[in-house]
Parts: C-alpha cells; sequence; structure tokens
C-alpha cells in the first residue's frame, strides 16, 4: 500500500552538490520543497570529527561513506554483443550516498572547462575540417557557452571558496595561473595553498621543458572563508584524509558545510533521510512527472509524494534509471543511432602515472590537502595542434602528494617483487621518496558507449540494474600513449634516482581498479530533442516540471574533475527556475 | 660565583629597560577569526562556544559533544592553561578531537588570550 502525501512546490532527489544547490535556491525563492535522500544525515560536527574519521581502513578501504553495491550497483559489458554481469564490488568509480552525498569525500578539485571544451564540435570541425570527427565519435557541443556560464562557475567557486591563482583575469594572461583558461572576471576567493615538495620538483622540471605551471584550483581553503552564504571554512591543516574522508578541520567545501546548514534551518525545507526514491510517477498526455515513489528503509513502507517540480539529483546512474523506468524519452539504440536516453555515456582516462623516486628528497606524501597538485595544462584538450596525430582531446598533468596513507601507498620501483622481504625493504626505503606524476585524459562520446536498462539483473527495490555497455576505443588508446609520453619526459627532467614506465589505461577498460568516479550522460543535454534529453536549462524535453542536474547531463566528458560544471549548471538551472519557470511553468525552449 | 651574579643583574636590568611586550587583543581578534571557523555559537558548530570561556570548567557547556580526554581533563580555562593548551593542544590534553596543532608564537599566544579575555 502506498501512502500518497501532500503535494508540495517542489521535490528534490538526492541531497548531494546538486541537489543541495537546487533546494536552496527555490527554498529562497519562497517555494516549499522536500529533499529526499536515501542515506543517513550527516553532519561534521557529528560524523566527521577526530578521532574517528581518520580511520583509513573503514573509511578508504572499506568504502564506509559509499553506495552499497548489496543493494544497488551497475551491470557492465565491452559491447552490445556480449551478455553484462553485476558488479558485485565497486571499485573503478564510487558512488557516494547519505546527506552531502560523493560532495562530502571528495578531494576538492575545482575546474572550469576550457572555451574549447564548451564548444567541442564546433570547434574542432573548425579547426580541422568537416570530416574531422570520426562518425562513430559522437561528440556534441554543450548548449551553454563558457561566457554564458561565467559567472555560474564563478559563484559556485565563491560557495565552496576554492584555493587558486587565474591565468585569464578579462583577457589578461597571469604566469602563474592557467594560461589556457577561459576569461575570468574575478579572482579565486582565496590565494592557493602552499606548494607541495612534489609539486615544486614538477614546476621546475616544466620550467625546463617550457610548460608553464600552475597550482590545481583547490576546494581546500588555503585561509579562514566565509562564503556568500555566510557559512565559514576554517584553514586547511594538510592531514591528509580527504577523498573517501570527511573533513575533520572544516577546511574542504562540501553542501554539509557550504550550503546545508542555512537549507537546513529554513522551514520552507523539509529533509527526509533514509527516503529511497524507486520511481516517477510520469504523466505521458500532460508531459510532466506528478509525483516521486519511495521507500522509507526504516520501515519499508512506500510514500508518494506528489510536487509542483521534480528535480533530479541523484548520481549519473540513478538519473539514467529514474528516466528510463519512467518512460521519459526514448531509449538510445546504438545499432540505429535511434534514441537519446542512455546516449553519450561517457567516463574518464583516470591514473595514468609515472612513478619519480628521489633517494635524496623527503617527499613527505602523507600531508597534504586532497586537491593539492601543481598542474600543467598544454596538453589538456584542445590546448596543442592535434594535427595529425589520430586523435582528439588530451589530459591535465599534475604532480603532488595527497592522501598518501600507508595502506594503500606504498611506491616501489618497478621491478621489485609484489610481497616478501625485497618488497618490504623497498617500500620503507621508498615510501618518502616519491610520487606519482598523474594524468586524467578526456572522454569523448562513442556510439557504442551507451546504458541501457539490464534485462536479468534487478537491485533491491526489485527495478532493473543500469546496465553500462563500456569500453576505451582508438581514441582513448592513442591519447593516453601520447599523454604517457609525455609524462616521461616531465620525469626524466626531474633527474630522479629512478622512474618507472608510464603505466596508462591500456588495453579494456575494467570495472576492478580505481580510476575516478567522473562518469557522465545518458540525460544528455543538448540543442535537438531528438539527440538530448534535456535542453540547455536542463529542463527534460519530454517533461516541463522535470530539471536534471549532474554530470549525466554531459554530453561528454572533459579531461577536469567535473565538480565546477555540476555546480556551475545547477546555479544555472535553478536561475532559469525562479526567474522563468515559477511564473510561467512550461518548455523554456521551443520543443 | 660572581660572574653568575653579574649575570643575573644584567638578566635583571635588561628586563627592566625593556618593556615586556604588551599583549595586543586587537591583534588577537584578527587571529581568532582561525579558531571562529569551528568556534561558532551556530547548533551544529564545529566547535564548543569560547563566549565566556576565561574561568570555566573544560568540557562544562552542555550542548557540545566533548571528547572523552577533554571531560577527564579537569582543568579549569584559566589564562595560564589557555596559553598552554593554545600552544600544544596535544600536550595539554592528550587525545583531545580539535584538529589544530597549536599557534607556535608565544606572541600570538599572548594576543589570542589576551582577546578571549574580553570575550564574553
Amino acid at each position: 500500500m502506498t501512502t500518497i502525501l501532500k503535494e508540495v512546490d517542489a521535490v528534490v532527489i538526492g541531497v548531494g552538490w546538486t541537489g543541495s544547490i537546487m533546494a536552496r535556491e527555490l527554498t529562497k525563492a519562497g517555494l516549499n520543497v522536500v529533499g529526499l535522500e536515501r542515506g543517513a544525515k550527516r553532519m561534521p560536527s557529528e560524523d566527521f570529527t577526530l578521532p574517528n574519521v581518520r580511520d583509513d581502513l573503514k573509511y578508504a578501504v572499506r568504502q564506509e561513506l559509499f553506495q552499497d553495491a548489496q543493494e544497488e550497483t551497475v551491470s557492465f559489458r565491452h559491447s552490445p554483443s556480449e551478455a553484462a554481469l553485476p558488479v558485485r564490488r565497486l571499485g573503478s568509480f564510487l558512488p557516494g550516498t547519505g546527506l552531502g552525498g560523493a560532495g562530502s569525500h571528495w578531494n576538492g578539485l575545482t575546474w572550469r572547462l576550457l572555451p574549447s571544451d564548451h564548444n567541442l564540435r564546433t570547434h574542432l570541425t573548425q579547426r580541422y575540417g568537416q570530416s574531422a570527427i570520426p562518425s562513430e565519435m559522437t561528440i556534441e557541443d554543450f548548449p551553454v557557452s563558457y561566457d554564458e556560464l561565467e559567472p555560474y562557475y564563478d559563484h559556485f567557486e565563491k560557495i565552496c571558496g576554492v584555493s587558486g591563482k587565474a591565468g585569464n583575469l578579462r583577457g589578461q594572461k597571469i604566469a602563474g595561473g592557467n594560461m589556457f583558461e577561459g576569461p575570468r572576471q574575478n579572482e579565486y576567493p582565496n590565494k592557493p595553498l602552499p606548494q607541495t615538495m612534489a609539486g615544486s620538483i614538477m614546476e621546475a622540471a616544466c620550467k625546463d621543458l617550457g610548460y608553464s605551471t600552475f597550482a590545481g584550483p583547490s576546494a581546500n581553503a588555503s585561509e579562514v572563508y566565509t562564503n556568500p552564504e555566510g557559512l565559514t571554512l576554517g584553514a586547511c591543516e594538510f592531514c591528509g584524509h580527504c577523498e573517501r574522508f570527511g573533513c575533520e578541520a572544516n577546511a574542504k567545501a562540501s553542501p554539509n558545510v557550504c550550503i546545508l546548514p542555512n537549507l537546513l534551518s529554513d522551514p520552507k525545507f523539509e529533509l527526509r533521510n533514509y527516503a529511497y526514491v524507486k520511481e516517477l510517477v510520469y504523466d505521458r498526455q500532460a508531459r510532466k512527472v506528478k509525483a516521486v515513489r519511495y521507500i522509507d528503509t526504516r520501515t519499508g513502507e512506500e510514500y508518494e509524494q506528489p510536487a509542483g517540480i521534480v528535480v533530479l539529483g541523484a548520481f549519473v546512474f540513478n538519473n539514467n534509471l529514474l528516466m528510463m523506468t519512467a518512460g521519459i524519452g526514448e531509449q538510445y539504440d546504438p545499432s540505429t543511432g535511434k534514441g537519446a536516453l542512455g546516449r553519450n555515456y561517457c567516463y574518464q582516462l583516470s591514473g595514468n602515472t609515472v612513478t619519480v623516486f628521489f633517494e635524496d628528497k623527503v617527499i613527505n606524501p602523507f600531508m597534504a590537502s586532497g586537491a593539492h597538485t601543481t598542474n600543467i595544462d598544454d596538453f589538456n584538450g584542445d590546448n596543442f595542434d592535434h594535427g595529425g596525430l589520430g586523435f582528439f582531446g588530451g589530459a591535465i598533468i599534475a604532480a603532488g602528494t595527497t592522501n598518501g596513507r600507508p595502506i594503500l601507498t606504498r611506491p616501489v620501483p618497478s621491478g621489485t617483487p609484489r610481497w616478501g622481504r625485497e618488497w618490504k625493504q623497498a617500500t620503507a626505503k621508498w615510501y618518502n621518496h616519491a610520487f606519482n606524476i598523474g594524468a586524467s585524459g578526456c572522454s569523448y562520446a562513442h556510439r557504442e558507449n551507451f546504458l541501457d536498462l539490464d534485462p536479468t539483473y534487478k537491485d533491491v527495490l526489485g527495478r532493473p540494474l543500469i546496465r553500462m555497455s563500456y569500453n576505451f576505443r582508438e581514441n582513448d588508446h592513442k591519447l593516453v600513449e601520447y599523454i604517457g609520453a609525455a609524462m616521461e619526459r616531465i620525469g626524466r627532467a626531474m633527474n630522479p634516482t629512478k622512474i618507472s614506465p608510464a603505466a596508462v589505461r591500456r588495453g579494456n577498460y575494467s570495472v576492478v581498479a580505481y580510476q575516478s568516479t567522473h562518469n557522465t550522460g545518458g540525460t544528455i543535454m543538448g540543442s535537438d530533442p531528438k539527440t538530448s534529453v534535456v535542453n540547455r536549462y536542463l529542463q527534460a524535453w519530454n517533461a516541463d516540471n522535470l530539471f536534471v542536474v549532474g554530470a549525466s547531463v554531459f554530453p561528454q566528458n572533459a579531461s577536469y574533475n567535473p565538480t565546477g560544471l555540476v555546480g556551475a549548471l545547477a546555479y544555472w538551472s535553478a536561475e532559469a527556475i525562479t526567474q522563468r519557470y515559477i511564473k510561467n511553468p512550461g518548455p523554456l525552449m521551443p520543443v | 660565583m660572581r660572574d653568575v651574579l653579574i649575570v643575573i643583574s644584567s638578566a635583571v636590568l635588561a628586563a627592566l629597560v625593556t618593556p615586556a611586550a604588551a599583549a595586543d587583543a586587537e591583534h588577537g581578534k584578527a587571529l581568532f577569526v582561525a579558531c571562529a571557523a569551528c568556534h561558532q555559537e551556530k547548533p551544529d558548530a564545529l566547535g564548543p562556544s569560547l563566549k565566556g570561556v576565561l574561568g570555566r570548567k573544560s568540557g562544562a557547556l552542555d550542548d557540545f559533544r566533548y571528547s572523552n580526554p577533554m571531560k577527564r581533563a579537569n582543568l579549569v580555562w584559566d589564562e595560564a592553561a589557555l596559553r598552554e593548551y593554545i600552544a600544544d593542544p596535544q600536550a595539554k590534553v592528550k587525545g583531545n578531537r580539535m584538529p589544530f596543532d597549536g599557534l607556535h608564537d608565544p606572541k600570538d599566544v599572548d594576543d589570542i588570550v589576551e582577546y578571549i579575555k574580553t570575550y564574553k
């Protein structure tokens, strides 16, 4: 039996970064908003305090704060010709759950995309010719330009108190910042974090090679900061427990610190924890989502929450699942290319590394912020000429020390045995004298990389699993070899005692080893309802009161960590709702 | 012995002619901004309120969940105790859960204590 609840103005599914932003903006505009969060209520004062939070085994190894694969997972196959099997232990990517979502336990790298990432298809066609983009590479332009989104990137950076240095301030290029970035109207809210030892070595080597380094934009506050919400971040203490942990020092931006204290005290907002959304109630005739059905996981009771506006702010897989099970839009079919839902699932080429070892230098890998990198962007996006290279896109390349806790960080030179006495000796010798040069590369859409519903396997609520069909493609293989060679050049320029050859993502994609939780696409934004699921304001083409926020709307993935763009798009969409949609509900773009 | 006396009297003399730098509550207030990132008057604040802390017993606020070491510390936050704690929190109350390693400049410690005296 389903209990029908009283209608509210808006319901937000998932209370992480996007859900918190949308709920906050809608309540400020006078709407009554209910937030449905499947996980626990987590607040730093109770859940992220010392000494409990520094439990490496509990949080980093046993993945305390992540989605439980026994309740919900995805099935996976490399190509549409294979049968998919469920991922029974999450590895490659780790979706969050609980109040604050992955925003409570991320590292904090907060990027803007390059202007040419925004209009990717147009840009590449203009520079390399009409036939340059292979037909199976189904990349698109974002339907919102860098310049349009700039004020929203800026606002999200202020909410997070991002530490960094501008490299392009209103068109003026500034050495020491990222000179490839689009023009910024304002400097970062906080000065960059102090450079790590690894970063200093990186800077010197890159200078010799003619590349310009800059501090990675970090939502780990370099100094005490009060954001536009009037909420305060403390200065980072460099404890080294960042990714997979909540912040004990109040220094890492999260919804829990930067938005939720205000949202939770607003009587117009009601948070319901342990409210696991099962399905959307879709009225095909009216082209509206009438209500949201959820299970209270403490009692097993089912509820139906009618709402005027529905905001889908879950992780990529759940955003796709809820739209697919409700039949909002046509499922993408790779054999015909028809349908938009599930199209352009992308990932990222993460975890490409070259490890350098220095007998005479002390690196202190345990002592850093989460986002504490010294970067170059010379090999990113279309910042270099791709003529004759046979691939498009690039990678951010960085060196730094972060999260160097000894259970999971044991750099040893190649050729060292994997266990036993020699391995122990090498671990002890090199732990404090090594670091990685790392690269994260673009993931450009491919015709056969997509999401749909699994015909066999179901989750704890009885719904089909999302079936992921994904593999690295020719573009990816060529890209990582090119970037691996660049990293080796940088590594050698550091004059290390030892250097390990580039370990890059070769061969088939594997769901076992952690790479990144930068999954994107499936409900992509676009200008054409035939090839996209939401319009430029993140409003569903097939349900005008449904707004889908998060990385599931990216038409393809750039090489940057996605949160900066996710936050900017949430504020962009929220403004369209509060300024236009509320006054005149209906499609914000002609269908 | 005579040498020792001379040394001592020089030290006394130095103390007399060099006035001890007065603690600067204004500077302490500026430093306190870092503390206030957690020590706020809000219900979900990460740190306990420091309003009127001077002379208070340690672990005394009902609405803050102190660590066990702080509950057991049994201190009175007089000037000396505050000074020692701010200079090195783990040395003063081992195992307490304030994620801050202390102010290393004694002048900063004096200034912040001077400010806390006025913070009521």
